[in-house]
C-alpha cells in the first residue's frame, strides 16, 4: 500500500492489514510525521498522548491517546462503550467488529489515530430509543447467541454482510458471516436472524 | 414461531425468549472486564519460554524505562501467596504450580513477571521488554517422550475411587465368539471461550471486589481468599455474564490471587487482560488420552466381555483425571466387565474439566468400537446398541431411573434416513464426493448439588431471585426465571433474577451440567416456602395439604392450573393477612444422597456433587442418539460435514428454545472435536504451538451446514424435584465417533486417532 496515512476512507479489515503490514498505512500519522520532522523530538516517543477526535455513534469524543491505542482499547478503557468485545486482539474472531463508515472493521487491528474524522458505528449506536435495530431483533427472535460475548461483534458483521450484498443466500450468509467466530456454536440461528434482518435493512 | 423456538412436548416449559437477550444484543452486558474501574492500573502477564527449568535472573532495565511503567512483580518481589488444594482433591485451585513463588518453570507459558503500568499500551510494551535468562532442563512433552512416569489413577486422584469391573473378563473374552481388540487416541484440546481469562481486583479498605469470568463464584471467593489468607467474607466476585467456560472457569487459575495481591499493594484497581495465546497456559485444556478396548460378543451381537483400559496425560504435581470407564462400563448390558485408568505425568501446566470431560475421550473409544464390531458382525450399528440396551447398569445392577436410548436412535434414524443408507463401505457418492453415514450413542450423568436461594415477592406480584449461579451461555437467568415464575404463579416479565455474584446465596459450580437441576429445585422449595407464609397468614387454621398448597397458588395467571381451582388466592387479601408488603424467604436445598457437610461445603466454596453413576441404589443417566453424513473428496480428501441429526432426552426441558441452542451448539463441538481441534506441542520443548484462533482450529459459520435437534419427551420422577437432567454436555459426546464411523461408511478406512485431518485419509 503506497497511500498516504489516512487516505483510506474506511479503516482497514483483516484482509487489507495482512496484505499491508509491513507496509506503511498503519503508522499513526503524528507519530509518521514527528519521525520525518526531528524539530518536534517529544512527539517521537509514542507513549506520549496525542489528541484525537473520535466520532463514534453520531456523537464526537474528544481523547488523549497513547498513539498506539486500538480503536477497540479507546472505544472500552477511554470511552467506556464496553459493547465492542475483546477475544483475541488479533483481528482471528471478529468480537470487536465495529463499523467504520459502512464497512465492518476489526477494531482491535485499527489504530484510533488512523480513523479520526470517520465515522464508527458500535452496537450501543444501533437501537433508538427502545427500538432495537431489525438484526438485533432478529438475533433475538432466532436465539443467535448463548454466552451473548462475540454478539456485538456477530451484529455489526451480519449488518455489514446485508448491506455488501452478501446474505442472499444461506451458503452466501455462511461464507460472509466466517470471520466472526461463535464459540458457542449459534451458527445456524446467526444464518437464520441474518436471514430475517436482511429485507428490512435492505428496504430501508 | 421460529425453529429457534421448539413447540413444547409433554413434560416440556415454554420456549420463552432469553431474560438477558436484550442486554446480549445491545451491548448492555457487562462481562468482567466491561465493568468500570476508577483509575485501574493494568497489568500485562510475562509468561515462560521454557517448560522446564530455572530463572537465573531477569533484565528489567530496559522495560522499567518504559514511560507509564509502575512495578514489575517477579518471584523476587511478588506478595506472599498460601498454596491452595487442587480442586478434584478438595481444594479450589485448578493447578498446584503456583507462578511467582520461586525461580522454577514447572510448564510453558507459566507465569513468571507481571508488568503493571498507567495504560494497557505500557504495561505491553514493558512485558515484551522484560529479559529473562533461564537454565533449561529437557522437558517430557506427553506419552511417548523420555522422562514420563506412568500410575493407576486410583489411589492419586481422591475423585477417580474405583475401575469399575465385574464377573471374570479374561476368561469371557477369551471364549468369545467375535472378539474386537482396539486402540484409540484423542487430541490435547483448549475450551477457547471467546471472554479472554481477565481478572480485575478492586480493593476498599479490606474489602476486596474481583470482577471475572468464573464458572464458581463461591469457589474462586473462597479460594482467593484462603490465598490471600484473607476472611472469605471479605472477597466479593461479581460476574452477571460470562463470555463462555466449558470447564475452563470452574477452578480457580493462579492469576487472580496474584492480581488481588499486587492490586492490595499499590492500594489501586488493577485490570488484566491476559492476550489469547496466553490462555492456553495459564489455565487448564482438556488433556490427550489414550485408549484401549476389548469387545467380546456372541454371534447375535450380545456382548459378553468389555474392557476398557484408558490413559491420560496430566502435569508433574497434579493427579488430575477424568476417569471415564465410570460411563462407558456400565452403558450397555455386559457381565464381564474389566477397566483401568492410568495417568501419565509430563511438564505440562495441569489439565482440567471441558465440556463433558470424561465421555468426550472414552465414549469416542467405546463408540468406535462399537461401530467395528458392528462391522465385523455385519450388524446394523443401531441394532447392535439395541441388542445391548439395558435397563441396569451391569458394575452393580443399580437401574437407570429413566433411560431413552434406544427412542432416541429411532428418532434421529427416522429423521437422518438412516434406512436409506446402502451398508457397504465405498458405496455412496456424489460427484467427486464420496458419501458416509455414521452414528453413535451419547450419554451424561445427571448430577445435582447443594443449592439455596432468597425469593421476595410483593403484592403486586414482582418477585425478585437472588442465586449465585452462572450465565454462562446456558440460559440461567432465563430457565430460573421461568421456575419462580410457574411456581409462583406470577407472570414471567415480573420475575428478576440476580445470579453471577457471590454476595447472593451459594449454587454449585456451573459444571457437570448440574446447574439447571440444583439451581431450580433451590428455587422451588423456595417459592413454596412464600407459598405457604401467604397461605398460613390467610387460612391460619387450615393444615398445608398437598391440595391446599396446590390450591391457594398466589396471584394466577389465568392459564396456570392453580387459578382454575376453587380456591385462588387473592394476593393482595394475603398481604393484608400477614400484615407485610413483601414476603422473602431464604431455604438451602440438597439432593437426595448428599454427603452431611453438603450445606456448610456449599457456603465454603466446594462441590458436593451426587448423582450419575455414584448412586446409592439407582443410576441416573440423559441419554441421545447422534446421526452424522460426511462428504469426503475422493481427489483433495478434503472432509466436509454437511449434516448432523442427534435426538436428545433429559428429563424435563425447562425451555426448549435455550435446550435446542445448546445441544446444537454441542452438536457442532462434537464434529468439531473430530475434525478440527487440536493443540499441537513441540515434542523437543513441550510447548504448545498452536496457540491462537488462526491456528487452533475451532468452526466457523461455513463449517456447520445442517443440524437438527430433536427433543424427546421424557419424565423422571426419581433424580430431583426440577426433573432435570442436565444437557449442557450432552450432545458433544460421541459425536466424534459418530463421524470416524461415518467416514469408515465413506471410505472404507477407519480411523482411529482425532483430529481426521485430509492428510490422515488414504482413499
Amino acid at each position: 500500500m503506497s497511500e498516504k496515512p489516512g487516505s483510506r476512507p474506511s479503516g482497514f479489515d483483516r484482509r487489507t492489514f495482512m496484505a499491508g503490514a509491513a507496509g506503511s498505512a498503519l503508522v499513526p500519522m503524528t507519530a509518521r510525521a514527528a519521525a520525518q520532522d526531528p524539530s518536534s523530538s517529544s512527539r517521537q516517543d509514542p507513549s506520549l498522548p496525542v489528541d484525537v477526535t473520535l466520532r463514534v455513534n453520531g456523537q464526537d469524543k474528544r481523547l488523549s491517546l497513547d498513539a498506539r491505542t486500538t480503536v477497540l482499547d479507546a472505544l472500552r478503557e477511554h470511552l467506556k462503550l464496553t459493547g465492542s468485545k475483546k477475544g483475541c486482539d488479533h483481528g482471528q474472531c471478529g468480537a470487536c467488529t465495529v463499523l467504520i463508515g459502512d464497512r465492518r472493521v476489526v477494531s482491535c487491528l485499527t489504530l484510533a489515530l488512523a480513523v479520526e474524522g470517520l465515522e464508527i458505528t458500535t452496537i450501543e449506536g444501533l437501537a433508538t430509543d427502545d427500538h432495537l435495530h431489525p438484526m438485533q431483533q432478529a438475533f433475538v427472535d432466532n436465539d443467535a447467541f448463548q454466552c451473548g460475548y462475540c454478539t456485538p461483534g456477530q451484529i455489526m458483521s451480519a449488518i455489514a454482510c446485508v448491506k455488501e450484498g452478501h446474505a442472499g443466500s444461506d451458503a452466501d450468509i455462511r461464507e460472509y458471516m466466517s470471520g466472526n467466530i461463535c464459540r458457542c456454536a449459534a451458527y445456524p440461528n446467526i444464518v437464520a436472524a441474518v436471514k430475517q434482518a436482511a429485507p428490512e435493512i435492505m428496504k430501508g | 414461531m421460529t425453529a429457534a423456538a421448539p413447540e413444547p412436548k409433554a413434560n416440556m416449559g415454554q420456549p420463552a425468549p432469553r431474560y438477558d437477550a436484550v442486554a446480549k444484543v445491545t451491548g448492555r452486558a457487562t462481562y468482567g472486564s466491561d465493568m468500570p474501574l476508577d483509575n485501574p492500573a493494568y497489568a500485562f502477564l510475562v509468561t515462560s519460554a521454557i517448560s522446564k527449568g530455572r530463572i537465573n535472573s531477569f533484565g528489567l532495565d530496559d522495560a522499567k524505562r518504559v514511560r507509564g511503567v509502575i512495578d514489575i512483580v517477579t518471584h523476587e518481589n511478588a506478595p506472599k501467596l498460601k498454596e491452595s488444594k487442587l480442586f478434584s482433591n478438595g481444594g479450589y485451585a485448578g493447578t498446584t504450580i503456583q507462578p511467582l513463588k520461586s525461580a522454577d518453570v514447572a510448564h510453558d507459558g507459566q507465569i513468571i513477571a507481571v508488568v503493571v503500568a498507567e495504560s494497557y499500551e505500557a504495561a505491553r510494551e514493558a512485558a515484551n521488554r522484560v529479559k529473562v535468562s533461564y537454565t533449561t532442563v529437557t522437558p517430557s512433552a506427553s506419552f511417548d517422550s523420555p522422562g514420563t512416569t506412568k500410575a493407576a489413577a486410583k489411589g492419586q486422584n481422591s475423585q477417580f475411587k474405583e475401575d469399575p469391573k465385574v464377573g471374570d473378563f479374561a476368561k469371557a473374552f477369551d471364549e468369545a465368539e467375535v472378539k474386537l481388540t482396539a486402540s484409540y487416541e484423542t487430541p490435547t484440546q483448549h475450551h477457547n471461550p471467546m471472554e479472554l481469562f481477565s481478572t480485575s481486583c478492586a480493593w476498599m479498605g479490606d474489602d476486596l471486589v474481583i470482577y471475572e469470568p468464573s464458572q464458581y463464584v463461591y469457589g474462586l471467593k473462597n479460594g482467593v481468599a484462603e490465598q490471600l489468607g484473607i476472611d472469605a467474607d471479605k472477597v466479593r466476585v461479581v460476574n452477571p455474564y460470562v463470555g463462555g467456560g466449558f470447564g475452563s472457569r470452574g477452578s480457580m487459575t493462579p492469576r487472580t490471587a496474584i492480581i488481588a495481591g499486587i492490586a492490595r499493594r499499590l492500594n489501586r484497581p488493577v485490570k488484566l487482560v491476559p492476550t489469547r495465546d496466553q490462555g492456553f497456559t495459564i489455565a487448564t485444556y482438556r488433556a490427550e488420552t489414550r485408549h484401549e478396548i476389548k469387545l467380546g460378543a456372541r454371534r447375535d451381537g450380545k456382548l459378553v466381555a468389555l474392557r476398557h483400559e484408558g490413559v491420560e496425560v496430566s502435569s508433574r504435581p497434579d493427579p488430575y483425571c477424568v476417569g471415564g470407564t465410570k460411563t462407558t462400563t456400565r452403558l450397555y448390558a455386559c457381565r464381564n466387565v474389566d477397566s483401568l485408568v492410568s495417568i501419565v505425568r509430563a511438564d505440562r501446566n495441569t489439565p482440567g474439566f471441558m465440556r463433558s470431560p470424561p465421555e468426550v475421550p472414552y465414549l469416542f473409544a467405546l463408540e468406535s468400537a462399537m461401530d467395528e464390531l458392528a462391522v465385523k458382525l455385519s450388524m446394523d450399528p443401531v441394532e447392535l446398541r439395541r441388542v445391548n440396551d439395558t435397563t441396569s447398569e451391569p458394575i452393580a445392577g443399580k437401574p437407570y431411573t429413566s433411560r431413552s436410548l434406544m427412542p432416541c436412535f429411532d428418532e434421529a434414524a427416522k429423521a437422518f434416513g438412516w434406512a436409506q443408507r446402502s451398508v457397504t463401505p465405498k458405496s455412496m457418492s456424489d460427484g467427486d464426493w464420496l458419501i458416509g453415514y455414521g452414528c453413535a450413542a451419547t450419554c451424561y450423568p445427571t448430577q445435582m448439588g447443594p443449592s439455596a436461594a432468597r425469593i421476595r415477592l410483593q403484592r403486586d406480584g414482582r418477585t425478585r431471585v437472588e442465586i449465585a449461579g452462572h450465565e454462562i451461555g446456558t440460559g440461567a437467568y432465563t430457565i430460573i426465571a421461568q421456575t419462580a415464575s410457574e411456581r409462583l404463579g406470577v407472570p414471567l416479565e415480573k420475575v428478576s433474577v440476580f445470579i453471577g455474584d457471590s454476595d447472593l446465596p451459594p449454587a454449585p459450580v456451573a459444571g457437570g451440567s448440574n446447574s439447571t437441576a440444583s439451581t431450580c429445585s433451590a428455587v422451588m422449595m423456595v417459592c413454596d416456602r412464600v407459598r405457604q407464609r401467604l397461605f398460613k397468614a390467610l387460612m391460619p387454621n387450615e393444615s398445608l395439604t398437598d391440595k391446599a398448597k396446590e390450591t391457594v397458588g398466589i396471584g394466577q395467571t389465568p392459564t396456570t392450573q392453580a387459578a382454575k381451582s376453587d380456591r385462588p388466592l387473592d394476593l393482595e387479601k394475603a398481604f393484608d393477612a400477614l400484615g407485610a408488603g413483601v414476603v422473602e424467604e431464604y431455604g438451602e436445598w440438597k439432593p437426595e444422597g448428599a454427603p452431611l457437610d453438603s450445606f456448610k461445603a456449599m457456603h465454603s466454596g466446594h462441590v458436593r456433587l451426587v448423582g450419575g453413576a455414584a448412586m446409592k441404589d439407582k443410576i441416573a443417566y440423559a441419554f441421545g442418539a447422534e446421526f452424522v453424513e460426511v462428504r469426503v473428496n475422493r481427489f483433495t480428501h478434503e472432509i466436509r460435514c454437511p449434516r448432523l441429526v442427534g435426538a436428545f432426552a433429559a428429563g424435563r426441558i425447562m425451555n426448549p428454545r435455550t435446550a435446542r441452542s445448546q445441544l446444537m451448539g454441542g452438536l457442532i463441538w462434537g464434529m468439531s472435536s473430530a475434525l478440527l481441534e487440536a493443540t499441537e506441542i513441540d515434542e523437543r520443548t513441550a510447548r504448545y504451538v498452536n496457540d491462537n484462533f488462526a491456528d487452533y482450529l475451532v468452526p466457523v459459520n461455513a463449517d456447520v451446514p445442517g443440524v437438527e435437534v430433536i427433543l424427546l419427551s421424557e419424565q423422571d420422577d426419581h433424580i430431583n424435584p426440577a426433573g432435570a437432567k442436565g444437557l449442557g454436555e450432552l450432545a458433544n459426546v460421541g459425536t466424534n465417533a459418530a463421524v470416524c464411523n461415518a467416514i469408515y461408511h465413506a471410505t472404507g478406512q477407519r480411523i482411529r486417532k482425532l483430529p481426521v485431518r485430509l492428510e490422515n485419509i488414504e482413499v
